[in-house]
């Protein structure tokens, strides 16, 4: 391997293969380098959930967007409008739900409060535990699974390169580029993108950039087919539970509890103590699910920052040197921010503001 | 139905037990499938995604084919015992 | 807290338990039937109160009494359903049985959880009637039972042989003995066989009887489909050759209303996986095998296995596994093994080595052969839990999905109820025709809990919504 790129991108999930495609359009000569297979890391294992419940105030519009790309990709990405519920089991927990929606209404996204009535009449086998609900009806999923299979498929048609089992083990920045290698191959490229998520930190190391990165391990379970026990994406006030049953029967669970592990050693391991209360409070939301089987439950790790906003943008000390990633709803938002990212580094302006990854990173 | 020699083979009492509505008896402490299988039923539910039969395949409790439901529960039926009065129903998806 | 926790009571976990208890340590023996033997020895059901006695039954018996006899603590009729470790690196072992979940730690841990069949998928293969063969020797020694009134025996190995003189020997009548192997590979094999002089005899005796009760007996010939519907009702059979490929020739149809099909064994893996050891492809040990110094030990720190986890050595080998493995997490947790324990590990790694002979000669004569992923036809499931057929494998290969987690993600292949225990290994074969990768390039897919589906109330108890622990609410 031997040959020069406009742009190496380093990582093969949403964010890398969607800005590949959009350098692409824009006539750059591209390469995706993924450690593992494309689309299998966080982008082909998170929970799938296109919730606007869920996403933050700021970040708001930008859902609004990526929602809106998954909506048009429908059945191939797996893709179903539910609706979603989120639950308030306390007083407390009914205040926040207030507060929080009410700011997330006003960022643009369609969301209301509902009657306890409306709410059972609609998911009959929610606990009568509830004593506050939000709804959005443009909440739903898609199938992350799907992810990999969607973006190999399109970077094959756009005669995009990949490379997959690409660990990169060095960067360098020569005269006029980067040289990006893995062990004894060797790709040469005159700007480099890092999107890669959980495995950023070290990746941005290499080039002698530190990012102030940490990556969580957020746990996703799903079961056996079941009988029908809900027909929308239920979330819980405090974001500790996302949860849907796909058209198949099966429920999926999840709701960021924290796993084992880091970036650097694998995959991450599911922790006992953190699956078991996120799926005690997914039966104590659903009571009924107590006779379904689990089989099987994972980790994907979710990069972020302090501030819990994307790294969008150029990195400061060196030219041609891009990020992109820690986006806080990635899933969603990945398909725009990357279009928008893509914008960017072919020199146009994008739509929306980017997240300038050299900001001073102070605790939101 | 399946044959066995005489005895020296002695089994427990026989107990009569249902099984997707119908009546059925076998020796206490087998396991549900060898009982169905004891009288010729082999057929334990239908696969989810085409009408086809399924039965007992690795006796194990790995493949998860035999599955029945007691009380709402799926349960191996390789692995799980009958008792007098057992109601077990076919697996509704 | 228990100085070692032992998954699984056949000959190897029993003894490896016997041992480590032996030399003063708080020992708990963990597993899924109802008693200790393993497969090979299974126990009987509850419902037999008594039978002609057989040789595993006598040997499992003489274990199970051995086992009574030490205060070595059970745990039977449970389930390993994760591994994990806590802050002090000891093992959190996850169980489930009928009183629900509980976790156990330990500071060593042995996994000893033996083998689990190979079954090449075929046209029909999911018809009820139709079981695997190391199934039917669970139906046979738990129940005394056979599979149905007329019988196909078929596959690879001596497995077929012992499956079908013991369907004849319960009463039932075998149709016909289907054996991928040749006569020749048994000539091949017989060398090794001679080291064990009583079980090549048994061998001889399993194949002699089914000439004495003329039982047709196909040599070389393999399943090419089975027929019926709602359930088997025959099967068509194939001339093959020495590589496994199947003759364009008319199909053979034999009548039966069971089958007993199988490959040979597998390393069961998962609990291994689970914890973290790493793992190599060795097809004379059956397949994937955890990689292991010679005592057992892994590659994760107090983290043992033995028996045919280990790699298939069969239950000769399985005791000075078991012993190995206990002198290994002796040494390791005291820092020390004294000097008669040393001379005692020579002593066993000498009879491993004999017992070995034999065993890898019996696994050799499943070792696959070219014409293996052959047998799998287009529109054959390979996934039975989510009905995937290899058409739709080879398609999702097509579009570039290289790995067993690729595959698994586009087509469910693997995502059912079974965690792909039955599939994974046809996905693997499929993917290698299909690519010309070897089968330690196309890897495994990641291993995840829990070991065998749970329910949630079994895992989950009840809630009192104020212990929850919330960390916190996540940012606005």
């Amino acid at each position: 391997m031997n040959f020069k790129f406009d742009i190496a991108i380093i990582g093969g999930g949403i964010m890398g293969c969607e800005t590949a495609l959009r350098l692409t359009e824009g006539g750059m000569r591209v390469v995706v380098l993924e450690q593992g297979d494309i689309g299998q890391g966080a982008s082909g294992v998170n929970a799938g959930t296109l919730s606007m419940q869920i996403k933050r105030v700021k970040l708001m519009p930008y859902a609004i967007k990526g929602h809106a790309i998954w909506e048009k990709l429908g059945e191939i990405i797996g893709f179903h409008k539910t609706g979603g519920y989120t639950l308030a089991f306390n007083d407390r927990e009914a205040e926040l739900l207030k507060e929080r929606m009410m700011l997330k209404k006003e960022a643009g996204a369609n969301i209301s409060f509902v009657s306890l009535n409306q709410l059972k009449e609609k998911e009959p086998n929610l606990a009568n535990k509830v004593v506050a609900a939000s709804y959005c009806p443009d909440d739903g999923y898609a199938n992350s699974s799907l992810t990999g299979y969607y973006y190999r498929t399109r970077m094959e048609n756009a005669g995009i390169n990949y490379v997959e089992k690409f660990k990169v083990t060095n960067i360098r920045q020569t005269s006029d580029g980067y040289e990006v290698s893995s062990g004894e191959n060797l790709i040469i490229a005159k700007r480099v993108l890092l999107a890669c998520g959980g495995w950023m930190k070290d990746v941005a190391a290499m080039i002698g950039e530190e990012l102030p990165i940490r990556a969580r391990i957020n746990t996703v379970s799903v079961t056996e087919r079941a009988p029908k026990l809900m027909s929308t994406v239920i979330g819980h006030a405090t974001g500790l539970l996302t949860m849907k049953q796909k058209p198949n029967g099966t429920v999926l669970i999840g709701g960021g509890w924290q796993g084992k592990g880091t970036p650097e050693e694998g995959r991450g391991t599911v922790a006992t103590d953190s699956l078991i209360p996120n799926l005690q409070l997914a039966k104590y939301a659903v009571p009924k699910l107590s006779n379904v089987r689990i089989v099987r439950s994972w980790t994907g790790f979710e990069a972020n920052v302090p501030d819990f906003y994307p790294l969008a943008g150029a990195l400061p000390n060196k030219e041609n040197l891009y990020v992109l990633g820690c986006v806080r709803g990635g899933y969603t938002i990945g398909p725009y921010i990357s279009r928008l990212m893509g914008d960017f580094i072919l020199g146009e302006e994008p739509e929306m503001p980017l997240f300038d990854p050299s900001r001073s990173f102070e605790s939101a | 139905m399946s044959k066995e020699p005489a005895p020296p083979i002695v089994r427990t009492e026989i107990v009569e037990f249902s099984f997707d509505g119908r009546k059925f008896s076998g020796h206490q402490g087998e396991t549900v499938a060898v009982a169905l299988l004891r009288q010729g039923i082999i057929q334990l539910r239908d696969a989810p995604n085409t009408p086809a039969a399924r039965g007992m395949f690795c006796v194990m409790g790995i493949c998860q084919e035999c599955v029945i439901e007691i009380n709402g529960k799926r349960k191996e039926a390789c692995r799980v015992p009958i008792s007098s009065g057992l109601i077990i129903d076919k697996v509704k998806y | 807290m228990y100085d070692a926790t032992i998954i699984g009571s056949g000959p190897a976990g029993a003894n490896a338990a016997l041992e480590a208890h032996d030399l003063g340590l708080k020992v708990l023996i963990v597993d899924e039937q109802r008693d200790a033997g393993g497969q090979i020895w299974r126990v009987k059901s509850k419902s037999i109160l008594s039978a002609p006695s057989t040789e595993a039954s006598i040997k499992g018996d003489a274990l199970r009494e051995r086992l009574k006899q030490s205060s070595i603590e059970v745990k039977f009729e449970t389930r390993v359903w994760h591994i994990d470790k806590n802050e002090e690196k000891n093992w959190i072992i996850n169980l489930v049985s009928k009183d629900g979940s509980h976790s156990v730690l330990s500071k060593a841990l042995i996994i000893a959880t033996g083998a689990q069949e190979r079954v090449i998928p075929v046209q029909g293969w999911t018809l009820p009637g139709v079981v695997g063969l190391a199934g039917a020797t669970a139906l046979f020694k738990e129940h005394m039972m056979v599979p149905g009134k007329s019988t196909v025996v078929a596959g690879s190995g001596p497995l077929v042989f012992f499956v079908a003189s013991e369907v004849i020997r319960l009463g039932g009548s075998v149709a016909a003995v289907v054996s991928i192997n040749g006569f020749s590979d048994w000539i091949k094999a017989l060398p090794a066989m001679v080291l064990n002089p009583k079980l090549l005899w048994q061998g001889i005796k399993w194949i002699g009887d089914l000439y004495l009760k003329r039982v047709p007996l196909y040599w070389r010939h393999g399943i090419r489909s089975f027929e019926g519907l709602g359930h088997v009702v025959g099967v068509n059979v194939r001339k093959a050759n020495k590589k496994w490929y199947l003759r364009h020739d008319p199909n053979i149809f034999i009548a039966a209303d069971s089958v007993c099909y199988g490959h040979g064994l597998m390393p069961s893996i998962e609990a291994s996986r689970l914890a973290g050891a790493v793992h190599t492809y060795e097809p004379a040990l059956g397949g994937w095998v955890p990689f292991t110094d010679e005592n057992g030990r892994t590659t994760v720190p107090y983290l043992y296995v033995c028996g045919d986890n280990a790699g298939i050595l069969g239950a000769q080998a399985a005791p000075h596994r078991g012993r190995l493995a206990a002198y290994a997490m002796v040494e390791d947790l005291n820092e020390t093994l004294p000097e008669d324990l040393l001379a005692k590990r020579k002593a066993e790694k000498k009879l491993l080595k004999w017992a070995s002979i034999f065993g890898k000669a019996a696994t050799g004569l499943s070792i696959l052969q070219p014409g293996a992923g052959g047998l799998i036809s287009k529109q054959t499931e390979v996934c039975r839990c989510e009905g995937i057929n290899r058409l739709e494998i080879e398609k999702e290969v097509k579009t570039g999905a290289l790995s067993p987690n690729a595959v698994k993600s586009g087509t469910r292949c693997g995502m059912g109820p079974c965690g792909g225990r039955f599939c994974s290994e046809s996905m693997a074969l499929i993917t290698e025709q299909a690519t010309g990768k070897t089968r330690a390039e196309i890897g495994l897919p990641t291993a995840r809990p829990p070991l065998r589906p749970v329910a949630m109330d079994e895992i989950a108890k009840d809630l009192n919504y104020d212990d929850l622990p919330i960390p916190g609410v996540s940012p606005l």
